[in-house]
This record gives C-alpha cells, structure tokens and sequence, in this order.
C-alpha cells in the first residue's frame, strides 16, 4: 500500500440539489491512517458530502479520489465501508442474514464469510442475538448491526455518519473503544458525528461544514488549544476586590457563570475565572487571592470542549438547517 | 447478481407474500373446481361438442379472470417500492456503496421479482387448465397452450419493469397508486372493448369506443396480453359471457407492442436508476 496516496482527496468537490442545498467547492485531503471528524450543524451539507464521497450521489462539479481511485468507482468502493445515516435493515432478516447478504455482495463466501460474520457480531457486540430477526432488534443494535456491516470487507477507509446516535451511554463507550482500536489498525476513519466527545476522542484533525460550506480545518488539538481557562473558587469576594486582582495581575479576571460580580453574597464562594497562558499566571492569581484574605477552596485549568468550540463557532451565522 | 435475486426471492417468502397468495389461491382453486363442475356438468357425456366447447370457454374465461389479477396484483405490490421504500428506509445506501455496479443491482432484482411471480403465474395457468380439463374437457392443441402461457407470463415483466421505472420516480405508497390506476386504466380498455362488443351501438360509436379501449390497452399492456392468450386458449370462442370475454382480440402488433413496452420499461428504469441520488 503506498501511503503517499491520500486516503480521501477532493478538488473544489460541489453537489448542489436543485433546492440550492449540498455541498460547495470542498477541497480537502485526509491522509491514510487518519482520523477525521466532520462537525456542522443540522442541514450544514456533511451527510451529501459524505455520500458524495460513497458514491451515492453524483457530484455537480469538481473531483474527488478514494485511495487513488475516482470516487464511485468499483476500485474505490471496494476500500470503504459505510455506515448510513439513517438506515433501517430488513426486518425479516435476521442479523446474520443481513450480514451474509453482505459478505454475498463483497464477494466474501462460504467458511471465510462464516468466519468474519461471527468475528464482527462479537466485535460490536451483537454476539449471539445474531441469529434474532432485525424487527427484534433495539434502534442501538441496528446501529451495532451497521456498524459490523460496515467493517465486513475489512475496509481500509470507513465512513461513518453518527455511529453511535442511538446507543445509550455504553454503547458509545464501546463504540468509542472499537474506533480507537480500528485507528490502531491503520483504518482511515472519516466520523461524521453530533456526539463531539467522540470526535474529541477519537479524531486527529476535523473540519466544520457550515451552510454547504468548509469553514475550517486542522488538527483537532489546535482547535482546543486556542484558549486555556483557568477557574478559581474563592470565598469572602467582594466586587472592589476582584478590579484590585485585575490591576495588581494585569489579567482578565472576571466571574464566572454570567452572574454580577455586585450582586455576589458575601458569605457564598464563587467562581472566577481568566484565559491564561501558562500556569504561572495561575499561581500569582492564587497567590494575590490569598493575600487579600480571600479563601481559596479550589482552582484548576478548564480545558474548552470541543462542543463550546463548536456552539460559540456556529452561533450569530445565519444557518439554513433545522430554524432556518 | 446471484446474492441478488436470492435476497428478492428470500424477502417475498419471508415477507409471507406467497404464503398468502398460495393460500388464496387453493382456496380459489376449490371454488373454481365447484364452478367448473357446476357449469360443466351438461358436457360428461361428450355428444354435444359444440356445448362443451362454449361451456370450456366460459370455464376458463372466469378462470383466468381471476388468474390474471393475482398475478397483476402481486407483481405491482411486490415491486412497487422496490427502490424508493428500500431508499426511504436506507438499506439502499448501505447495498450501493459495495463494489458491484448497479445494473447488477436492478437486473438481479428484476430477475428475481419476474422468476418467482413467473413461477407463480406457471402453475396457476396449470391448475386452472387441469381443472377446466377435468370438467369440460381441454383443447389438445398444445401449440395454442403453449402461446396462451407465454401471453399470459408475458404480463409479468411488462408489470414488474413498469412498477421498477414508478419506483425510481415516486415515493413507495405514490408508486403503489401510479401502478394500481395504471393496470386500471389497460384493463378498463379492455372492458370498453367487451362493451363495445355486446352494446347495441351505431358502427361509429363502436369505432369510437373501439380507439379509446385501444388507446388505454397502449397506456399499460398487460390486461391487453391476458385478453389475447384468453382469445387463442378459447380458439376464438367469443362472446361465452357476456362482459367477460367479446369484443376484438387485441392483434399480434399489440402483443409486439407489449414485447416493446417490457423492454422499454426496463431499458429507462435501469437508465433513471443508474443517474439517481440516494
């Protein structure tokens, strides 16, 4: 496997529908063995981008490649798996059934096919509730079922869009850990996912679609770093004290949670916080805190989520999703 | 393709769509096999071959009237959101992005939708054909047997390849009413033709009647097919009930025509098919 070719390559890649909604002029490169997130809103074009990608759309413009080959191609097909969206399986199947009919399709048979069936089921764990018609499954072990389909062929590149949307808690955790451990592996993940602590988690470098537009990329780490938050519990606050900290420190404490500095009670603690660049600002806050008799119940660093990144990106712009 | 058509096959017994209509269908066969009773009842002795030949006619009109709905009903409701329902549910979007083209995909479904209705619609003209044999006695010309099978199987990809192109276009329960109106309006042709052939009318009104029966015979042909295979088994019998049978057989250029019409369908359901988003 040459690893120079990317893994997913568009060129100014547009599909627009003849509503003016999709995707517009997306140039972007994900490298083999990367993890990419795709953040944006409801309606924000990621899911046409995606399916753009798959094959299952056909683009209006600009060009796009799958591990060297043209995406829709039959060579670039056999790279992937994919998890839809939205997706129900046949009812009347049973989980098997389903993934047989899959491994039919990828040209996987006989002891082989047996031996990756059983091999995924347990992997997302489904186990034996393979044998137990779909209609019996729960909307979380459809997605397992999905998600074991996806990784059937053993698919160098996996598209998944919201995997783990309708699993309760640990679910996700598995879901999680099974991603971690495919990233381990060398697949490529392509995570299209509301569920940010998954793509905080799981990803290198994200990109957010806003509007049929990509309005940023880079390393995940890079998007969270841009601001480092210090908080500090203090209790005998009074207002007068907190423009003394800010003269004698030179820094833009303020208090937290959008509560009025001249309305804090006297007796109650409360939360103060600053952006900081380094941990010894830190320790002249909690040193002035201190010197002024003020009591120091607790302080630490709160590292922005990657959900706050998100909320304060896409808020003010105009959307076109769910109020638009 | 293989994986295909055994999946289409798998999902129409197991959705318990041919339970259901082999159900029916032997409980209609027993009430056939009184009708043909009843009505063959004066053709035992064999002198009267001119009496048993209207009474086997008429035996096998009702047969067939019967046969010939099944066999649309459950082609149009077996396929008819074969592509837009298997789309709103998503389990296209998972098939799609495996490595087979999709022509595949479409022939393998069509193949099997046509295969297993057409194995259907085999034994259903068998059964009705022994039975009207045992009542009434039976043609032995098994060159016209052999024609009104291929008539009658005939209606089945003209069905399935009409409710595929429905399914690329519309959603599912739009589809399942597009073709539904559609079998109606061929066989409401073909009943403006039988009236034609019983009313007392004046010979331009006849001819009137007679182009627009012809005109919505054309807009879906499968009614049209089932007429004819109905006018060579009967070998031109006639007006044996009234409403039922009468009227003009449709011509060979129609049968052509539905020829044309099945390959048609096929051609631009795979066409629109192939250029879909999903």
């Amino acid at each position: 496997m040459n690893t120079r070719i990317p893994a997913i390559h568009t060129q100014a890649l547009s599909k627009i529908y003849g509503n003016g909604r999709g995707c517009r002029n997306i140039t972007l490169t994900v490298g083999q063995g990367e993890a990419f997130g795709f953040l944006g809103p409801n309606g924000a074009g990621k899911s046409t981008f995606v399916k753009t990608l798959v094959g299952l759309v056909r683009a209006s413009e600009g060009s796009g490649s799958i591990l060297g080959h043209p995406i829709g191609s039959l060579e670039a097909r056999k790279q992937i798996g994919y998890l839809p969206e939205l997706y129900r399986y046949p009812e009347w199947l049973s989980g098997e059934e389903v993934m047989k009919f899959h491994a039919g399709l990828l040209g996987i048979r006989g002891g082989e096919a047996k031996r990756r069936i059983r091999e995924r089921l347990d992997e997302v764990g489904i186990g034996k509730r393979g044998s137990d018609r779909v209609k019996q499954y729960s909307k979380g072990m459809q997605q397992r079922l999905g998600l074991a389909c996806a990784l059937l062929g053993d698919p160098k590149l996996l598209f998944l869009d919201e995997p783990s949307s309708a699993m309760d808690p640990v679910g996700r955790k598995e879901v999680r850990e099974l991603l971690l451990e495919l990233k381990r592996r060398g697949t490529t993940l392509f995570l299209n996912s509301h569920l940010m602590e998954d793509v905080e988690t799981v990803c290198d470098r994200m990109a957010l679609m806003l509007n049929g537009d990509m309005i940023r990329t880079g390393p995940v780490e890079d998007v969270l770093k841009t601001k480092v938050r210090w908080r500090f519990k203090v209790g005998g606050f009074s207002p007068l004290i907190l423009d003394w900290l800010r003269e004698e420190s030179r820094l833009n404490l303020k208090v937290a949670d959008d509560a009025d500095a001249a309305e804090a009670q006297w007796d109650a603690p409360v939360w103060l916080e600053a952006e900081l660049v380094d941990e010894n600002q830190a320790g002249l806050l909690n040193l002035l805190i201190v010197e002024q008799g003020m009591t120091l119940y607790e302080s630490f660093v709160q590292k922005e989520k990657l959900e706050d990144w998100f909320v304060q990106t896409v808020s003010g712009r105009d959307q076109r999703g769910e109020r638009g | 393709m293989k994986t295909i058509i055994a999946s289409t096959w798998q999902e129409m017994l197991r959705r318990k769509m041919m339970l259901i209509t082999f159900v029916l269908t032997v409980l209609f066969l027993a009430v056939f096999w009184f009708i043909a009773d009843t009505v063959g009842a004066d053709t035992r002795n064999g002198n009267d071959l001119l009496l048993q030949f209207t009474r086997r006619s008429a035996i096998l009109s009702l047969g067939f009237f019967f046969g010939g709905f099944v066999v649309a009903f459950l082609a149009i409701f077996s396929s008819f959101s074969v592509i837009s329902g298997e789309s709103e549910q998503g389990v296209l979007q998972s098939v799609l992005t495996r490595p087979i083209p999709r022509w595949k995909w479409y022939v393998g479904r069509w193949i099997g939708y046509v295969s297993l209705i057409g194995a259907y619609a085999l034994l259903l003209f068998a059964a009705i054909l022994l039975i009207t044999h045992a009542h009434a006695g039976m043609t032995r010309d098994y060159g016209d047997i052999w024609i009104s099978l291929l008539l009658f199987l005939g209606a089945v990809p003209v069905l399935i390849g009409a409710s595929m192109v429905g399914s690329t276009l519309f959603s599912g329960i739009g589809n399942g009413v597009f073709m539904t109106m559609l079998y109606g309006a061929g066989w409401l042709g073909g009943m403006v033709e039988k009236v034609r052939g019983v009313l007392p009318v004046e010979p331009d009104v006849q001819a009137t009647l007679s182009r627009i029966g012809a005109l919505l015979s054309l807009l879906m042909p499968a009614d049209g097919l089932n007429r004819r295979m109905q006018f060579v088994l009967t070998q031109g019998a006639g007006e044996t009930i009234p409403f039922l049978t009468g009227g003009n057989p449709p011509s060979n250029t129609f049968v052509w025509y539905a020829g044309i019409f099945a390959i048609f369908a096929f051609g631009l359901g795979l066409w629109l098919f192939k250029r879909k988003d999903f």
